[in-house]
């Protein structure tokens, strides 16, 4: 303990330095803004910014990188809120009653939680970053291709919960989503497949065309429909900032999140993805009256953002102490580091222990510049809304524009957005709700590399994911939630199965 | 006795425009996925191929599919109503445009030049602009150059992305 | 609203009597460089290191412009297709330039005849690791371990067309056993955990991505694959002392530029790669992830295009063979 204390109080020391503030300061500010814009999540806002961070000595790029970080992440929160794009796959869920709550105008509200949600979290992991660091990599290491594959199985039966309406066409959503996260290229053989022969689709649908497409170009289309909805959006401002009761609604949520998306968050291959879904799952769950939730529910944002940001934290674990870098995002910070002369590895504890405890305190500092940065923003952001919604649609669409075409510098990923959008439109017409088809698309990438790999490792048997013991009681646990789920459907009479 | 089953009573009929279409389209796309799946070999357990999840999963979707239009028949649902192709054609047209523009595009003997963001910004801005049932023409253009400069600033000047302004006006 | 439009007619006309000078002196705008991978990646880290200084060099800003795509093939088509003149120009690698052609049936450029090289930026030496509890102690003892379990040996690659898999086909053709075991992974990342980890026994790859790994035991090196030791390993004997010296491949990146440009333009660039690497700053940042500087031979376009034309008569062969 003592230990922790002298590690904490060498990094404040590192991170505390004026230039060091200045510049997590400055990195949380322009990664917010450019995170905010439609369907730029971080890994784009993060590939975007890293030029500008060559100038400095390494501590100062690395703090400076760790706050466009989490200020892109929240960032893509404040736009799925807004405007119902997700920036990203961990976004997904604020969605769903984010927007709500913004309709019916608590966007103040939703924004101020998952702000505060968010810091909370952060504190959290930040402190479990410095005293659990080096034993939790042992987590890491236990999950095997069998274990992550059992894991994605878990995560395909939450999708199940984020249904409303008919489970039949959540269902059908899911299967969808794994079906497009096939095409492209194949891993293994190197297989062209269902691309059309088109080369751009030969690496996959990338997740910003396909999310921009069927959430942020489609609710343009849907929005444009109704004229009356979101006029109502305009119309109501509401409170700023939560007051009591929303604070008293969210603590519990907040606490859940934190420890789920921080659990999720240290494995290897993007568990953090599954955190925010996980704890919509769980709150939905809970909750006395589950049919609220897709209706505005603040705890469906409270408890999600948390465990994003949880997550988003944790991830850095097994970067910081095994040097392996979990998901896209973590990838962009080894190259980052690089850059910069220091590789990420077992070793960087005790060779660059200013770097290394300088970095964990300026998380804590990253944190509480978000928190100081948007608070005074979410004026701002509301007030965007009651931009007159016929100028607004072109505002969003030059930037989802730019935003796609910069991720890739491919003009070909703007035109499949537009192509994305339509069949979301159709997606809208025919009553499907796209969320679970993002959650399939995204897990089903992982769900067949894994299985695969798992499969060759086992020379066939599938015995190999019950034998093992976390890949069994994965597995378990998912059959458990399925049951759950479907119960309250089962024990209603047949007639309603299909609209519960 | 329920609604349900007075309405079962009655014969199997079309009580649900949107879930027939819902199951038909899922249908549909299961059965372009299987067509162009078609040559992927499937492999073995212990060595799965590139052809067999994409069409487990194609056939899964089917199977939805049928149950969803089946389900159509005998549960009440909302009809298909309020196409509004004037969106889609400008928003999703506007979009397109911007993809054909910023850096030109050979569409076989179409050829468009590298236009960059000074015209594709604007274009996409008018073009989406005409959607709105309310739209302003002036009020239109005016917002289109006040963004198209904005972001201009921002991405190429601020943050240096290597976005094309105007190639053939400016050489950058 | 006129006097609006009146600025922007003065803005374009002042433009356009900027464009319509006579293009005297090369580089008179800024220079595209398209890395045809992620931001953060390999290949991209040397390309901004060595962009920086050249733009020093040539008076004007290199800007890196990132086309992530089909093993890279997409960023290097568009770089080859577009206009020779010096303002688009490409950082490729061992895989795009000496690899694609048997990797990619369809490739639509063709980096020996097709192409003006410019020159070699590093080296990248590649290393043999293997998990830590691997039964076989070195090089000698892995080969003929390898051949006489070729069913129960797993080897692991970061996909087809990656640099670890280009190298381990290369190996395992070599060895005789190109249809040992190969489970496929998303990147160097997640195969590195799982090798961590002892799911897998063996993979190929480049020293930056796997040399903390070896330094701090969770993994060990058989050996690297060059002429030399790496002063970033100096313990990892080379494939040559320790009894495989037909095995050896670099993973190297360079610069080329579309065929036809102007040879002014040419030894401009090569001028400014070599006054670059021999910049002390940029020596030490790349010496530090392991790179290996390129000789003086190999930095000019004629060195440079004789090493694409030897790693691919090397390779293609056994990729061109590989079961996929």
């Amino acid at each position: 303990m003592s230990e922790m204390i002298a590690h904490l109080q060498l990094g404040f020391g590192v991170a505390l330095s004026l230039q060091n503030i200045a510049l997590a300061f400055a990195g949380c500010l322009v990664g917010t803004l450019i995170g905010v814009l439609p369907g730029v999540g971080p890994i784009a806002t993060i590939a975007m910014l890293l030029p500008i961070t060559f100038g400095l000595d390494p501590v100062g790029a690395l703090i400076m990188l760790a706050g466009i970080y989490y200020g892109a992440q929240y960032g893509g929160s404040t736009t799925a809120i807004l405007v119902n794009i997700p920036g990203e796959a961990t976004a997904v869920v604020t969605t769903l009653d984010g927007h709500q709550m913004a309709k019916q105008g608590r966007a103040g509200v939703a924004l101020g939680t998952a702000a505060l949600g968010s810091f909370f979290a952060g504190c959290v992991a930040t402190l479990v970053i410095a005293a659990l660091g080096a034993p939790l990599t042992k987590l890491a290491l236990l999950f095997g291709p069998a274990e992550y594959f059992s894991l994605m199985v878990m995560g395909l039966c939450f999708a199940v919960v984020l249904a409303r309406g008919s489970i039949l066409k959540a269902f059908c959503m899911i299967m969808l989503g794994l079906l497009l996260s096939t095409v492209g290229t194949d891993l293994e053989t190197g297989q062209e497949r269902m691309t059309f022969g088109f080369p751009p689709l030969s690496d996959g649908i990338d997740f910003a065309v396909l999310a921009m497409g069927v959430f942020g170009f489609a609710e343009v289309l849907r929005n444009l429909e109704n004229p009356e909805t979101r006029d109502v959006v305009r119309a109501k401002i509401g409170r700023l900032l939560p007051d009591w009761n929303d604070i008293k609604q969210s603590i519990a949520p907040v606490l859940r999140g934190t420890a789920i998306g921080g659990t999720l968050g240290i494995l290897p291959g993007n568990g953090a993805v599954l955190g925010p879904f996980a704890s919509y799952t769980v709150e939905k769950k809970l909750a006395k009256d589950p049919s609220r939730f897709g209706r505005g529910a603040i705890e469906g944002v409270a408890g999600p953002e948390s465990a994003n940001n949880a997550g988003a934290q944790t991830a850095f674990i097994p970067l910081l102490t095994l040097g392996i870098p979990p998901n896209a995002v973590m990838a962009l910070m080894v190259g980052a580091m690089t850059i910069h002369g220091i590789i990420p590895g077992p070793q960087v504890m005790t060779k660059n222990p200013e770097l290394f405890w300088g970095m964990i305190a300026s998380m804590w500092i990253g944190n509480l510049m978000l928190l100081i940065i948007n608070l005074p923003l979410v004026g701002l952001w509301v007030k965007l809304l009651q931009v007159p919604y016929r100028l607004m649609f072109p505002a969003i669409l030059i930037f989802c524009c730019i935003g796609i075409y910069s991720v890739n510098n491919q003009p070909v990923d703007v035109a499949f957005t537009a192509l994305f959008g339509l069949f979301g439109y159709i997606l809208i017409k025919l009553g499907f709700e796209p969320a679970p088809m993002l959650l399939g698309f995204v897990l089903g990438k992982l769900m067949e590399e894994k299985l695969r790999q798992a499969l060759i490792i086992s020379r066939g048997s599938f015995m190999t994911f019950i034998e093992r013991p976390i890949s069994g009681g994965l597995l378990a646990v998912a059959v458990i939630i399925l049951v759950i789920a479907l119960l309250p459907s089962i024990s209603k009479k047949r007639d309603e199965v299909f609209t519960e | 006795m329920s609604l349900n089953k007075i309405e079962r009573a009655q014969g199997l009929r079309v009580r649900s425009q949107q879930d027939l279409a819902a199951g038909l389209f899922m249908i549909l796309l299961a059965i372009v996925a299987l067509v162009l799946a078609r040559d992927l070999p499937m492999g073995s357990l212990r060595q799965i191929g590139p052809g067999m999840l994409p069409k487990a999963f194609a056939v899964i979707c089917a199977g939805l599919g049928v149950l969803l239009a089946l389900s159509s028949l005998r549960y009440h649902g909302e009809k298909l109503s309020g196409w509004s192709w004037r969106g889609v054609i400008f928003v999703l047209g506007g979009a397109v445009v911007f993809g054909l523009t910023i850096r030109g595009f050979d569409l076989g003997p179409i050829k468009i030049p590298q236009l960059g963001l000074v015209v594709a910004g604007p274009l996409v801005v008018l073009i989406a602009g005409l959607a709105a049932d309310d739209r302003k023409i002036k009020e239109l253009v005016i917002f289109a150059l006040v963004m198209t400069t904005f972001c201009a600033l921002l991405f190429k000047y601020a943050l240096g992305l290597p976005i094309p302004l105007a190639p053939w006006l400016l050489g950058i | 609203m006129k006097k609006l439009a009146i600025g922007l007619a003065a803005t374009f006309a002042l433009a356009l009597a900027g464009g319509a000078q006579a293009q005297s002196k090369y580089p008179e705008k800024p220079i595209t460089m398209i890395v045809p991978f992620a931001a953060g990646g390999p290949t991209d880290i040397i390309a901004r290191i060595v962009g920086e200084n050249m733009s020093k060099t040539l008076g004007q800003q290199i800007v890196i412009e990132n086309v992530a795509g089909a093993g890279g093939t997409t960023g290097i088509t568009r770089a080859l297709t577009a206009t020779p003149d010096g303002y688009t120009i490409a950082m490729g690698h061992l895989g795009t330039f000496s690899a694609a052609p048997a990797t990619y049936p369809g490739l639509k450029y063709d980096p020996i005849n097709g192409m003006q090289p410019i020159g070699l930026a590093g080296g990248t030496p590649i290393l043999i690791v293997a998990r830590k509890n691997f039964e076989p102690k070195d090089l000698k003892e892995f080969v003929a371990y390898v051949k006489a379990n070729a069913d129960k040996v797993n080897e692991a690659h970061a996909g087809v067309g990656s640099v670890s898999w280009t190298t381990c086909t290369l190996l395992k053709g070599q060895l005789g056993v190109p249809k040992l075991n190969a489970v496929a992974y998303r990147g160097t990342g997640p195969a590195l955990n799982d090798l961590v980890s002892g799911q897998i026994d063996f993979m190929c790859d480049q020293i930056v991505s796997v040399a903390e790994q070896v330094k701090a035991d969770t993994i060990k090196a058989y050996a690297v694959a060059s002429a030399e030791r790496s002063p970033a390993l100096p313990n990892v004997p080379t494939t040559k002392e320790a009894g495989l010296p037909e095995y050896q491949i670099e993973a190297w990146n360079g610069i080329a530029a579309p065929k036809g440009t102007p040879k002014e333009v040419v030894d401009r660039l090569v001028a400014a790669l070599d006054k670059a690497l021999k910049d002390e700053g940029v020596k030490k940042r790349l010496l530090d992830l392991g790179t290996v500087l390129p000789s003086a031979e190999e930095r000019t376009p004629a060195g440079f295009g004789a090493l694409i034309k030897r790693d691919a008569d090397k390779l293609s062969p056994t990729l061109a063979a590989a079961p996929k």
